[in-house]
């Protein structure tokens, strides 16, 4: 591939998160993306991510035209020498790709590995406000991880079990202490295991509820994160208790990068201000991929399930 | 954003301070020695005029406090207290006195080469505050067999009427009878006057020295005032303390008559809602720094900004001004005040920080910053923490929301 590309890097707590794009007069193509553990390493994490997507966008280092790099480890992300390089945050990145992907957004739920993020755009898809966790694990992605360890089970199984759940069941503990000694409470008193692992997600959605009930709950709404990439089950549980479809987009778990790269790109087109304001235009579903597999097909070059094969092999 | 090297211009009244601050603990370290004097401890908005004018050194046990938050100990001494049976989410800045008293430790030992907080021989705390003070300063009655003496204000007031003022008035006249049987003392009316004279003209002149940062650019920020507040706490009616504002009014504004910036570049202007954060001040400042975010008016440094006394009844003025205090007064008041605080300083936003120890010094729990922020149109950050208790407060994510907000406020210019 020739021309400039512009990367993002999303750092965050469990995972680094990278997407290579091409800004055309038609919109920004997605040319490559990756994920990859982050471990004790951010600086490491992020160079290797960052060298698989531009891998599979079959691009070079030296074809980065500028680059933004967000999430938990946002500081430690290198980029090659020489790229110009800025540093949002995940709020601001994960709010402007989330709404590329679904122009008429208005509340964007990251669930991330260590905090929740629910953001609140208003109509001119401007980010109004947001609120973060309190400095807990409960209602992020690390809560649902310990208490499946305590189970014993892979994360995927939890999720399994939930979505095969008939029965409504609520855990009453707010901390991932406490609520991984109820499920298991629940265990002995004969509960279903379904419809405990369902209570999981449930607890989460409640905390996001919390959160959200803030700023009302007007407008679309869409999930981003780790947590809704793997588990369904997780946006089974947004939508039940916010009583609204939420949108899940094809690559949920970099709309921190999507959004990081298109500021980058949108940083250099104007001249290094940050373009943190609304899209030029509100293009309201245009040019709707309709062969998308996922549930709510993104804007037409917005990266799609048929980008997700690098994601380690899972669907989305 | 944020990676440039700004420079900071430093105060320099600061040298001034730590002089005067210096000798404030020397004195008190004497006092608590010679058998001819005597040591008061009260609370912060209490009535050390007449602690002053009985002739009892005074010292104010939240300084401690928020020493110890400063020096980033107190999560690692609150569990001492913890373990006495005071609850962990009660005020951090009690528990952390408490859990140093339990281990004989105090940073006033390096810092001035005293032994620590002087012994008391009466405590008076108020409640105007919160109720935590009451607890504490019974604590250390019984800990030192000092005498522990406390008013009782009506609370969470609207306006403040004069049924109000004159309850608190009969509560003063009654602490003045216990003191003058208890230590076989009388106090001097005209030596009172004179402290609340002095007193007075202290906080005036504080206010003034805050109302600087009105001007564009802000000549100082709200981390130099947590700094430049210790004399209108600490040294009320003292004489040496108003030359010390004098000097730091005339240099902020000579700043401001040139131009200097606290925060060179300064787009942004800020209201800090509530407590500091008081082990996380260097980390706070230089995050906001970095942003070009200045910090122009809190709630909390205006608390020591009282209305003038009028040269009425010194005991008048001492129950209004202890009545009339932010943290005492009711949520529709605190609205009106912080709605026309942030048009005084044209701020662009503002921060409530949550403080999960002090409920009373916290006003982001019912609702107050989303109404704020809907008719106002202002941006509004709720940040967790604590005004000590580092256990509570997580630096990464607290600067990834004081990112996030001024990249809100970007977004919207
Ligand atoms: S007002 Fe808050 S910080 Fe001050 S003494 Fe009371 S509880 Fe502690």
């Amino acid at each position: 591939m020739t021309g400039r590309v512009f990367a993002g890097v999303d750092a965050g707590s469990s995972a680094t998160k990278c997407v290579v794009l091409r800004f055309e007069p038609g919109g920004e193509t997605v040319v490559g993306h990756a994920v990859t553990p982050s471990g004790f390493d951010y600086a490491d994490a992020s160079a290797r991510a960052l060298r698989e997507a531009l891998a599979a966008a079959d691009a070079s280092e030296e074809q980065i035209a500028a680059a933004v790099a967000t999430g938990y480890g946002r500081a430690s992300v290198r980029f090659p020498d020489g790229v110009p390089r800025r540093s949002i945050t995940e709020i601001t990145c994960h709010a402007r790709g989330a709404r590329e992907w679904y122009p008429a957004v208005r509340h964007v739920i990251d669930i991330g590995g260590q905090d929740t993020k629910v953001i609140r755009l208003c109509d001119r898809g401007r980010m109004a406000d947001y609120r973060m966790n309190a400095k807990c694990a409960a209602g992020t992605g690390t809560f649902l991880e310990s208490i499946a360890v305590r189970l014993g089970l892979p994360l995927a199984e939890v999720d399994a079990l939930a979505m095969r759940s008939t029965t409504r069941l609520t855990l009453n503990s707010y901390c991932t202490v406490f609520t991984s000694t109820e499920v298991l409470e629940r265990i002995k008193a004969g509960d279903a295991k379904e419809d405990i692992a369902m209570g999981m997600f449930r607890a989460i959605a409640s905390r996001v509820i919390e959160m959200l009930a803030a700023g009302g709950r007007d407008g679309p709404v869409a999930a981003t994160g780790g947590v809704v990439t793997y588990c369904p089950a997780m946006r089974r549980a947004l939508e039940e208790a916010l009583e609204v479809p939420v949108h899940r987009p094809p690559l949920p778990q970099h709309a921190g990068a999507y959004g990081a790269a298109l500021l980058a790109a949108e940083g250099a087109a104007e001249g290094d201000s940050i373009a943190l304001h609304a899209a030029p235009e509100v293009r309201r579903d245009a040019g709707r991929s309709g062969s998308c597999a996922c549930d709510d097909p993104p804007r037409r070059n917005a990266p799609s399930c048929a980008d997700s094969a690098s994601l380690r092999g899972r669907p989305c | 954003m944020g990676e440039t090297a700004l420079k900071r211009v430093e105060i320099e009244a600061a040298g001034r301070l730590r002089a005067l601050m210096r000798r404030y603990f020397l004195d008190l370290d004497e006092a608590a020695k010679d058998p001819g004097r005597r040591v008061a401890w009260c609370t912060s908005v209490g009535p050390c005029e007449i602690l002053a004018a009985f002739g009892f050194a005074v010292y104010f046990p939240e300084n401690h406090g928020a020493l110890l938050g400063t020096k980033k100990i107190s999560h690692e001494i609150i569990p001492r207290a913890a373990g006495l049976g005071y609850s962990a989410e009660a005020c951090s800045y009690m528990n952390s006195d408490i859990g140093c008293d339990l281990l004989g430790c105090s940073p006033l030992r390096a810092m001035y080469g005293i032994d620590g907080p002087p012994r008391p021989d009466l405590l008076v705390y108020s409640t105007n505050q919160c109720r935590d003070v009451q607890e504490w300063f019974h604590y250390f009655g019984h800990r030192h067999e000092a005498m522990v003496a406390g008013l009782r204000p009506p609370r969470h007031l609207g306006e403040v009427t004069a049924e109000h003022v004159a309850d608190v008035r009969v509560q003063l006249e009654r602490l003045i009878e216990q003191i003058e049987i208890r230590f076989e003392l009388r106090l001097d009316r005209r030596r009172l006057r004179e402290t609340v004279e002095r007193s007075s003209r202290l906080s005036v002149l504080w206010g003034r020295v805050l109302d600087t940062a009105r001007h564009r650019p802000s000549p100082l920020t709200f981390w130099d005032m947590l700094i430049h507040m210790a004399p209108v706490i600490l040294m009320r009616g003292s004489e040496e303390a108003i030359a010390y504002y004098e000097a730091l009014l005339a240099e902020m504004e000579e700043r401001n008559a040139s131009g200097a910036a606290a925060v060179p570049g300064e787009r942004w202007r800020i209201y800090w809602e509530g407590m500091p954060v008081w082990p996380r001040l260097r980390d706070l400042s230089e995050k906001f720094f970095d942003l070009r975010a200045a910090v122009v008016a809190s709630t909390y440094c205006n608390s020591w900004a009282f209305e003038p006394y009028d040269g009425g009844d010194p005991l008048d003025w001492m129950a209004r001004t202890s009545l009339a205090i932010f943290i005492n007064r009711d949520e529709a008041s605190k609205e009106r005040f912080l709605e026309q605080t942030f048009a005084r300083f044209g701020v662009d936003g503002a921060v409530f920080h949550n403080a999960r120890t002090c409920p009373n010094n916290t006003n982001s729990r019912y609702g107050m910053p989303e109404r704020l922020r809907e008719r106002l149109d202002l941006p509004v950050l709720v940040l967790d923490g604590d005004l000590s208790d580092l256990r509570f407060f997580s630096t990464a994510q607290s600067m990834t929301n004081i990112e996030a907000f001024i990249e809100q406020m970007e977004g919207r210019s």
